[in-house]
Order: structure tokens, then C-alpha cells, then sequence
């Protein structure tokens, strides 16, 4: 496997997901610099390797190299980051309960893009990626599993509490102010 | 307790990750219990308005070439080269920003004018060009949500290119995609660009392409690629018409299918 074959295969196998990879990079990142600087050093990690890849798997393949290098680079360069993982479910539970007479499905419906990208941008960085990769690159729990190094039950903890700071961002529970009106039992939630 | 056990479920009901049980489960659930309901319809209205309105970002061609310049830069084969690659790029880099404030002037004279010019025809142009990809994400949308997706339901063209010449007064290119994945589903009558256009529309695995046609007289072009409300947008002129291919596929499978629209076009 001479130089050329390498390079033949890692422009089939990796290059198509080359905007899958800088997505992560930067939703991860935040920053376009530095994702463009991390996914040039993902890249160059995934051709030295490239000759162990099966062709299937080449989407979550490279965007698990894609991510280790994300972190390894946040480490070194904002430390001060903190890597929000499995945490004691206190502030996320109020969240969940919000309620509002206007159903929250309405709210998000309404939600403009500026909103919706600063909305993701706000979350934990650990919750983050796995949103960007269910929502934004729709890739299967098996494979977002994998791409994080977390088992199957994180991941969906993990994306039901990202979900549910989402819906707090983008619907927030409408003025308490409106509930005191009295009003007939049975009109309760529904318009 | 009850509540973070649903919301997991919920989550992965909606992403379809349950079992079949699961979904079954739920499914039942929901029939009874609006608050259920309205959670689930919640984290649709999430996954639908996240999908359309948050950036994709998709890689600079600056990045795209340096990568492409590690050909180049892996041949040494060391250990660690992602850093020597970066800085074997700054070189050129240095050269470029020695040459441009050379003479800042007539370089910024330079670029000032010809950034005016293509400013005007820019612009004119891309209002244009804005308003067709407008239009076609719209009626892309509308026909994925609504009940009106085909007006022939048909796989055998010889039915749909019939119905769609009759009602347009000209006749498109009508074909199967020799796709993997891909079904012909039927055409329909559609409104674009301020006239009558033929939509064909197909299948490719979960997604629905939209390849709408009409006739332009101009000469032939490449496809000109455009991203809009996170659909993938590809138009060109060939043989007389003017192709318009949208989905929602990703980047890959889009390149697939826009070559095989032009391919059965061009048979």
C-alpha cells in the first residue's frame, strides 16, 4: 500500500465527509480558526490510519477522530471549558416542567435561525455534539455512540436533556402572571 | 422519577430508535394522554425547526485545499505532520501578503473597482437566482408536508409524461433515475419563476427529491450547488430546459442524484 493507494482511499473514503467533519469541528469549536485548524489535524491523524477503515463506516470513523481531536485541542487551549457530562439531574428538571398556555411546539415553530444556532451554541459542550450529531448530521444512536465513546443510554439521556434545554431556550414559560386568570377546569393546556 | 424515564423514551420514540414494542407502546400512550401528546409534538416541532434553520456548516474551500495540499506534505511519512503541513502552507501565505501590500494603492484601487462591477451584476443577478431557490425550497416544502405530492401517481413515465405534456405545452424529459435507492414516485404541476413548470418527483431512501423542468432558451451550464433552509439546491440549463433538482439528502447523495438527473436528461 504504496503512497498513491492511500491517498486514492482516503480521498473516497473520508474526503465526502468533509463538511460533516468541519461542522462538528466547529459546533464543537465554536470558532471557524480553529475548527478549520482541528479538522486539518483530524484529517492528517485519518490518512495515517486509513488503510484499517472498511468503507461502511467511514462517516462515524471519521468524525470519532474528528471529535478526539476537538478535545484533545480544547484541553490544551480552554481549559477552562468545562466538559459537562453525566451531572446530577438538579437544574434540568425544573426545565422539563415548564408549562405555558401557549403549547411550546407554537413557540419553536416561530423560533428564527439566529435564535435556534445561538440556542445550541449555549449548550453544554458534552450535550452539544450530541445534538449537532442526531440533529444536524442524523446519524443513528448506534453510530453518535460510538463517534462520543459513551454507551447507548448516555446517549439518550444526554439528547433528551439537550432537547429539553432547546425547548427551554426556545419556548419559555409564558408569563405565570396568565395562569392566576381563573379560568373553566377543562381548558386547561389546550387553546 | 416517572418524568425522566419518559423523556428519554419520548426522545427515542420520536427518533424511531425504540423497538417495535416501544413504538407501539407509546403510540397507545398518546391516544389518551394529551400532555404526552403535546410532548412528543414539542420535540417534532424541535427536530423539524433545528433541521431547517440551524447551520450546517459546510468546510471553506480554504480548508478544503489545504487538505488537499497534504498530498503533498504526508509523502515524508513522519509521526507528526499535521503541524510541518500547516507550516509549509504559511510560506505561500507570507509570499501572497508580500505581493499584495507591494502597492497597496493600485491593488486596493484594483479590487475596489472590480469588486463595484461585480458587486451591481451580483446583485442583479443573485435577486434572481435568490427568489428561484426561494421558490423551490417553498415548493419543495409545501409538497413534502402537504397532501399534494404527485398530481399522477405513477413509476412508468409513459403515463406521466403524457399528463405533464398535456397540461404545460411542453414536454420534459421524464425518466427513472438508475439510482440505487431510487424511486420514480410521479409528477405534478407546479408554479415557479412566475410560470407553469413540470415537478417530477422521486424517492431516495426516507427523502423526496423535487426535479422541477421548464423550458429556457439559453446554452448549456454546469450546475450551480446552493444550500438553502438546509435543503440542497442544484439548477442548470440543458437542451433547451432548465433543470432545478432539491432535497434534503445529504451532500454526497445529492452529487448522485443531480448527475443522474443530467445523465437521463441528456439520453
Amino acid at each position: 500500500m504504496g503512497d498513491e493507494e492511500n491517498w486514492r482511499r482516503f480521498e473516497q473514503l473520508a474526503m465526502p465527509h468533509l463538511d460533516a467533519a468541519y461542522n462538528l469541528a466547529l459546533w464543537i469549536t465554536r470558532n471557524t480558526d480553529d475548527a478549520q485548524d482541528v479538522v486539518q489535524d483530524a484529517l492528517m491523524r485519518a490518512m495515517r490510519y486509513i488503510g484499517s477503515l472498511r468503507l461502511e463506516s467511514a462517516r462515524p470513523w471519521l468524525l470519532q477522530i474528528v471529535r478526539h481531536t476537538c478535545y484533545t485541542w480544547l484541553k490544551e487551549n480552554r481549559p477552562q471549558e468545562k466538559v459537562l457530562l453525566d451531572d446530577p439531574e438538579d437544574a434540568w428538571r425544573d426545565l422539563a416542567d415548564a408549562s405555558s398556555t401557549e403549547p411550546p411546539a407554537i413557540a419553536i415553530r416561530k423560533a428564527e435561525r439566529a435564535q435556534i444556532n445561538a440556542a445550541i451554541a449555549a449548550l453544554p459542550v458534552g450535550y452539544r455534539e450530541v445534538f449537532v450529531l442526531r440533529e444536524l448530521e442524523e446519524l443513528a444512536y448506534n453510530d453518535i455512540a460510538r463517534i462520543a465513546e459513551i454507551p447507548i443510554g448516555t446517549v439518550m439521556s444526554r439528547l433528551a436533556r439537550a432537547r429539553a434545554l432547546m425547548r427551554a431556550a426556545l419556548a419559555p414559560a409564558t408569563r405565570p402572571a396568565l395562569r392566576t386568570v381563573p379560568r373553566p377546569a377543562q381548558t386547561g393546556q389546550k387553546p | 422519577m416517572n418524568l425522566n424515564d419518559d423523556s428519554w423514551k419520548l426522545n427515542a420514540f420520536v427518533d424511531g430508535e425504540l423497538d417495535l414494542a416501544g413504538q407501539l407502546e407509546i403510540e397507545q400512550r398518546m391516544e389518551l394522554d394529551d400532555a404526552l401528546r403535546q410532548q412528543v409534538e414539542t420535540l417534532r416541532a424541535l427536530s423539524v425547526a433545528v433541521r431547517g434553520k440551524a447551520d450546517r456548516h459546510e468546510a471553506p474551500a480554504a480548508l478544503r485545499s489545504r487538505i488537499s495540499a497534504m498530498k503533498h506534505a504526508i509523502r515524508p511519512q513522519a509521526p507528526t505532520t499535521a503541524r510541518r503541513a500547516q507550516s509549509a502552507l504559511r510560506p505561500v501565505a507570507t509570499a501572497l501578503a508580500g505581493w499584495l501590500s507591494w502597492r497597496p494603492l493600485v491593488t486596493s484601487m484594483a479590487a475596489a473597482a472590480v469588486f463595484a462591477v461585480t458587486l451591481n451584476v451580483a446583485l442583479l443577478q443573485s435577486s434572481k437566482q435568490e427568489r428561484l431557490m426561494d421558490e423551490a425550497v417553498a415548493s419543495h416544502v409545501r409538497s413534502t408536508v402537504g397532501p399534494h405530492l404527485v398530481d399522477v401517481l405513477s413509476s412508468d413515465h409513459h403515463t406521466v409524461k403524457p399528463f405533464l405534456s398535456s397540461k404545460l405545452g411542453f414536454s420534459p424529459p421524464v425518466a427513472e433515475l438508475p439510482l440505487p435507492g431510487s424511486v420514480f414516485v410521479g409528477g405534478r404541476v407546479d408554479y415557479l419563476d412566475g410560470r407553469p413548470v413540470a415537478a417530477l418527483v422521486y424517492r431516495q431512501g426516507d427523502h423526496v427529491v423535487n426535479s422541477f423542468v421548464w423550458p429556457e432558451s439559453a446554452s448549456d451550464s454546469k450546475p450551480e450547488f446552493a444550500t438553502e433552509r438546509g435543503y440542497r439546491i442544484a439548477h442548470w440549463l440543458q437542451g433547451g430546459m432548465h433543470h432545478c433538482v432539491i432535497s434534503d439528502v445529504n451532500r454526497e447523495e445529492f452529487q448522485r442524484v443531480v448527475d443522474a438527473v443530467r445523465a437521463t436528461a441528456a439520453s
